[in-house]
């Protein structure tokens, strides 16, 4: 009896294909990444109207909500969900997904594709309401959602912020997620002490040598735009790092 | 003969522990191999090392002669459902299902759907929310309808009802017979499976015990039952596997296959020769070491 090695008895489809179905592997249940952020956007905006119209009725003033409104926190609301989800997404879909003969590049490709493609859809449609809220002198009645804390610049730089603070949110939050998976409890012990090390030692740089006026006047002259391409650059950061963390990390039970 | 897995000293540490210990075997296409052994004995590692979920510390796998680790080529062609299989919170059965078919290319949702509503499954229910068996009749499902050219079943029924443990050995080999496809099973339930299984590789503590056609397995090892002195006379210079006794009385489990004649002469010694299954076999190969000190 001759001994042969078999080949591969069904070729994969292409490395592009392979990412799409690991993008729709994450949509299959629509809820999670379209439908619960919006239920909670539409809720809190509902929610920001009432407390508008409130102020409006206290002051007697019809748009006298608009200074009090511009430092609420309701447009970021599903970023915490959201958070959570980008967590989620490492846990448990990267070893589901495994199950299913996905190969470690294959996912976390594909998830950062949904990734991208969920926070430049969602900073068009927010740009978009920011625009709306801003030519309807707030709904008709003062309020401030979509252009509060520092979404406030033209539809372009409020695209821009509002992608940044989503990629953020899922590429970072990812990327702890992939060192637990990697590294388990002790990965996390290192990465949050080293964290909190790395931020108390430039607490204590700045104070130190006396520089938090150059530091506040160098954060001024970036302006909104500027530090938010800053963050992008630490995004970017985040998600080279998660790639390959991921590449070595095993689903363990 | 076709190989479609080769493992060459294959060892994984975890830390001080080694979970697989210079491991050596081939799987041959289209064959059922049972992966046999006790809790912790490295059945799921070896799983995990052959599917790229894990990265061997030393040694080789080649499957399909390339390795699996990050290699689409190889893993297109692969389905396992560890039974401890994470499914993502936020799924219901219908998601996990929804979601396989892109995965595998000869997924075939006729028989998906069959399964689906033999084993019963809540379609609508989250998976966390599920008992143990309907989560484990999801990933038999998923098994069974990738049709996949190597598929992985690690301790597939666990939780599973009588009733759907033995659908699930009739839908196999009816969909391995109309399908053929290699299929590694690892299981407890040796006795469940053992008609099923084409070949045998019982692991223990790592290692390699057995790696044997399940056919030469299944008469390899015999009890020789009769009066102690009889037996005692029939077994010597035998590889005894197993001894049990009461007064005058014992029965002796030795291993390797007995000719015609030997038999004829155990018959005419007045000795009772009894057949040892698979599972009594591998239970007691897998005992030997621990109880080889009690042995009187």
């Amino acid at each position: 009896m001759t001994t042969t090695v078999a080949t591969p008895t069904l070729t994969p489809p292409s490395e592009f294909s392979r990412i799409l179905h690991v993008m729709r592997l994450h949509l299959v249940n629509r809820q999670v990444y379209i439908g619960i952020p919006w239920l909670i956007l539409g809720g809190v905006f509902v929610l920001s109207l009432i407390i508008a119209l409130l102020i409006n009725y206290a002051t007697g003033d019809p748009t006298g909500s608009k200074l009090g409104m511009q430092y609420s926190w309701a447009v970021i609301s599903p970023l915490w969900y959201l958070a959570a989800v980008a967590v989620l997404a490492i846990s448990q879909s990267f070893p589901f997904a495994l199950g299913f003969g996905v190969t470690r590049r294959d996912f976390y490709l594909g998830t950062s594709l949904l990734f991208v493609t969920s926070s430049v859809v969602n900073a068009i449609a927010l740009a978009t309401l920011a625009l709306i809220e801003e030519s309807t002198d707030g709904w008709g009645i003062g309020a401030k959602m979509f252009t509060s804390l520092f979404f406030d610049g033209t539809w372009i730089a409020n695209f821009f912020v509002y992608s940044v603070v989503q990629l953020g949110i899922f590429f970072i939050g990812a990327c702890i997620a992939t060192v637990y998976m990697r590294w388990r409890v002790m990965g996390m012990l290192v990465f949050w002490f080293g964290f909190a090390l790395v931020l108390v030692g430039t607490i204590a740089l700045i104070t130190l040598t006396d520089n938090w006026g150059p530091v506040g006047g160098w954060l001024v002259a970036q302006g909104t735009v500027g530090i938010f391409a800053w963050l992008l650059l630490l995004v970017a950061l985040a998600a080279f790092f998660g790639y390959f963390i991921l590449r070595r990390a095993t689903p363990k039970n | 003969m076709s190989i479609v897995i080769e493992a060459r000293g294959l060892t994984k540490n975890f830390g001080k522990f080694t979970a697989v210990d210079n491991v050596s075997f081939t799987i041959e296409q289209n064959r059922i191999y049972g992966l046999l052994g006790r809790n912790g004995a490295g059945k799921t590692t070896i799983m995990q090392l052959l599917t790229g979920q894990d990265f061997a510390s030393s040694g080789d796998i080649a499957v399909f002669g390339q390795s699996p680790v990050e290699n689409a080529n190889v893993l297109a062609n692969v389905s396992f459902i560890k039974e401890s299989q994470k499914y993502p919170d936020n799924f219901k059965a219908k998601h996990v299902f929804a979601a396989a078919p892109s995965f595998f290319a000869n997924w075939s949702q006729e028989l998906a759907d069959q399964l689906i509503v033999e084993f019963r499954v809540p379609m609508g229910r989250d998976v966390k929310k599920m008992s143990r068996g309907q989560v484990s009749a999801v990933g038999v499902i998923l098994g069974l309808a990738s049709r996949a050219p190597i598929t992985f079943f690690d301790e597939p029924y666990l939780g599973l009802d009588a009733v759907s443990r033995q659908l699930f050995y009739d839908r196999l080999l009816e969909d391995y017979a109309e399908h053929p496809r290699t299929i590694i099973l690892s299981t407890h339930l040796i006795d469940e499976v053992s008609d099923l299984l084409e070949h045998v590789i019982l692991i223990d503590e790592g290692r390699i015990l057995i790696d044997s056609n399940a056919e030469d397995l299944r008469g390899s090892a015999s009890t020789v039952v009769g009066k102690s002195r009889d037996v005692a006379a029939f077994v010597e210079g035998r590889d005894v596997i197993h001894r049990d006794g009461i007064g005058g009385l014992s029965s002796v489990t030795i291993n390797g296959q007995l000719s015609q004649a030997e038999r004829v002469a155990a018959v005419e010694a007045g000795l009772e020769l009894v057949p040892v299954s698979l599972q009594q076999l591998i239970v007691r190969l897998s005992s030997l070491e621990t109880s080889e000190g009690t042995v009187k």
